[in-house]
């Protein structure tokens, strides 16, 4: 009887155990798609054109970092990168003072017309802003905004995102009340209880917004591609997208390949320090957007 | 004690400059409020106003506009390729969540009820591909997709099919679905991960009454785990339909809604309109926006109405 049962328990973990085996290949497969590409690309741009269109397999004979020399130089990578530090540096730090600062007066101070302002705000999750784009860009030529990195800045920083209030909000309407009225017996001013109090107390959110809008301008592709005609002004984005369209012609694949691992350090060094909290942010974006 | 002697410190502090702070509150809240506020009063509320005037209009940018009616609308009916976008649409709103979805549930499902030595590895793979640019994504697959020297014919030859350096993108017959990929590569990540919070959420007593019972895993994911999750599934359905009916940048950089127009969809019909090498039409864009802007308010009624969010109870 025993033997039996055994027997049984055996056949069903042997079945487990080859369900066990495709599911961990579907999940290394999955996990190859990620890898391989950007492991070829990697070593293919360590190589010469001639070599690589011989064979698309070899690796490199003698390390080709020349083709990352070019592509800083010759495809503009290096003046493109100062242009996009520019923008995605100054408008990361006013952007995230501005949402720090309006987050605060929105969720801890009491106004009139505050909740007048909040359902207003609330009204940009039905906007989807694509019908917006035209308009848009005449507003910004007529302002003579356009074709400049500071406009594009003014554009992204400047505005109401739901998500980021939420986030923000959140973390600071947790804070006992205590605290800004101690600040306020010791004499300090509205913007100094914002500044020593709110802010270092907030520091985990507005680290969290930081991220997120490093993310969305270093990613921002449509905005600088609108906005930005003077190639001297491009952003590294927009930089790849008009030398990939000229790649037809000059056919230079391992230049391009050295300019794509470029574009990506950034990102990836971006993710190695702050994985944990823009996997969390994202999530808690899907779920309360 | 110390609290009250707070209380009255701050009413005293109160009384004596109620002026002063007054004054104060108000600089403060002009310089919280104004430049947020008001630019998104003028950079995104007014502009989405000023888009339906717009629409009205026929306009090249260049010379002065004319205020046409509703003559953009009626135009529209009658041009082949805003259906032929919308039918492109229609078919990546189908396939695009529904591969998203499901990929995404099984991995994360196999993420977190698996006992695997390399998940933790993975769950932070997956969600590289996230933060990648639309640029990077779809270079990596244009050069993946390439005739002569992409690394999927490589990949196709090494194994003995024969590929004969077809270029993925480059036809009709197989543009619009390679394009599929990078878009559903580029986002199961993301989900994978809001799926894996919410099944860690599932109370374990319940997959253990499951499993003396005698349930297979998918059986488990099937009747179980997806029932119980699907609030998040919901919301998540949500966020991919709208993408994928809005979005168009992968693909303006991959193949420009080539060739001969087989990958175009709306969004990017429209933009070319506007912003394009061509001629430009502002007041065609314009309406075409609107029209956009209403498929993208009803899809999310009609999903809010049909499928229902009703909470779930462990």
């Amino acid at each position: 009887m025993s033997q039996i049962r055994a027997k049984k328990v055996a056949v069903i973990e042997k079945r487990l155990s080859l369900m066990d085996l495709i599911w961990r290949v579907l999940l290394l497969l999955w996990c190859l798609s990620i890898i391989f590409p950007v492991i070829w690309i990697l070593v293919q741009s360590l190589r010469t054109n001639a070599d690589f269109f011989q064979n698309i397999w070899g690796l490199p004979v003698q390390i080709q970092w020349r083709n990352y020399y070019e592509a800083w130089t010759s495809y503009n990578i290096g003046k493109s990168m100062l242009n996009t530090l520019y923008y995605v540096g100054v408008g990361l730090a006013l952007g995230t003072f501005l949402t720090a600062l309006n987050a605060y007066a929105l969720t801890r101070i009491t106004f009139k017309g505050r909740k007048l302002i909040w359902s207003i705000i609330m009204l940009s999750l039905f906007l989807p802003g694509i019908n917006a784009l035209i308009p848009q860009y005449i507003l910004m030529k007529t302002l003579h905004l356009t074709n400049s990195l500071t406009g594009l800045i003014v554009l992204d920083s400047l505005g109401e995102n739901v998500f980021f209030l939420m986030l923000l909000g959140g973390f600071m309407s947790s804070l006992p009340k205590d605290l800004e009225e101690s600040g306020y017996v010791d004499g300090a001013t509205l913007f100094q209880v914002f500044w020593r109090i709110i802010v270092p107390l907030s520091t985990p959110g507005i680290v969290t917004v930081a991220i997120f809008k490093f993310l969305g301008l270093y990613n921002n592709f449509l905005g600088p591609f609108i906005y930005l005609s003077d190639p001297a002004k491009y952003t590294i984005g927009v930089n790849m997208y008009q030398a990939n369209m000229r790649m037809s012609y000059t056919a230079d694949w391992v230049t391009m390949f050295a300019g794509v691992m470029i574009v990506m350090v950034p990102s990836i060094i971006i993710y190695i320090l702050f994985q944990r909290r823009i996997m969390e942010g994202a999530t808690l974006g899907a779920t309360k957007g | 004690m110390a609290a009250e002697v707070k209380k009255i410190a701050v009413s005293m502090r109160k009384r004596a400059g109620a002026g002063k702070v007054k004054r104060q509150k108000a600089v403060f809240l002009l310089i919280a409020i104004v430049p947020s506020f008001g630019g998104y009063l003028l950079f995104t509320l007014y502009p989405n106003i000023l888009s339906i005037y717009y629409s009205l209009l026929n306009w090249d940018g260049l010379s002065e506009p004319k205020f046409v009616g509703f003559s953009n609308y009626i135009f529209m009916v009658s041009d082949q390729f805003v259906w032929r976008a919308l039918y492109h649409n229609l078919l990546y709103m189908i396939v695009v969540p529904f591969a998203i979805l499901i990929i995404s549930l099984l991995l994360a499902y196999l993420l977190n009820n698996k006992p695997y030595r390399e998940n933790g590895f993975y769950k932070v793979l997956y969600f590289f591909t996230n933060i990648l640019s639309a640029v990077v994504v779809a270079l990596l697959w244009s050069f993946i997709f390439d005739g002569s020297f992409g690394l999927l014919n490589g990949i196709l030859e090494l194994v003995g099919i024969p590929a004969g350096g077809y270029y993925w993108l480059g036809d009709t017959r197989t543009a619009l679905w390679a394009l599929v990929i990078p878009m559903v590569w580029g986002g199961v990540g993301l989900y994978a991960v809001i799926f894996m919070n919410a099944i860690s959420g599932i109370p374990k007593s319940i997959y253990e009454a499951a499993i003396i019972e005698g349930a297979r895993p998918m059986q488990i994911l099937i009747k179980i785990t997806i029932p119980l999750i699907r609030g998040v599934i919901r919301v998540c359905a949500l966020f991919v339909v709208l993408g994928t009916i809005k979005g168009f940048e992968m693909i303006m950089i991959m193949t420009n809604g080539g060739p001969e127009g087989s990958t175009d969809v709306i969004g990017l019909y429209m933009f070319n309109m506007a912003f394009g090498k061509e001629y430009h039409n502002y007041g065609y864009a314009s309406a075409i926006g609107m029209v956009l802007f209403v498929i993208l308010v009803a899809a999310k009624l009609i999903l809010d109405k049909y499928y229902p969010d009703e909470g779930v109870e462990y």
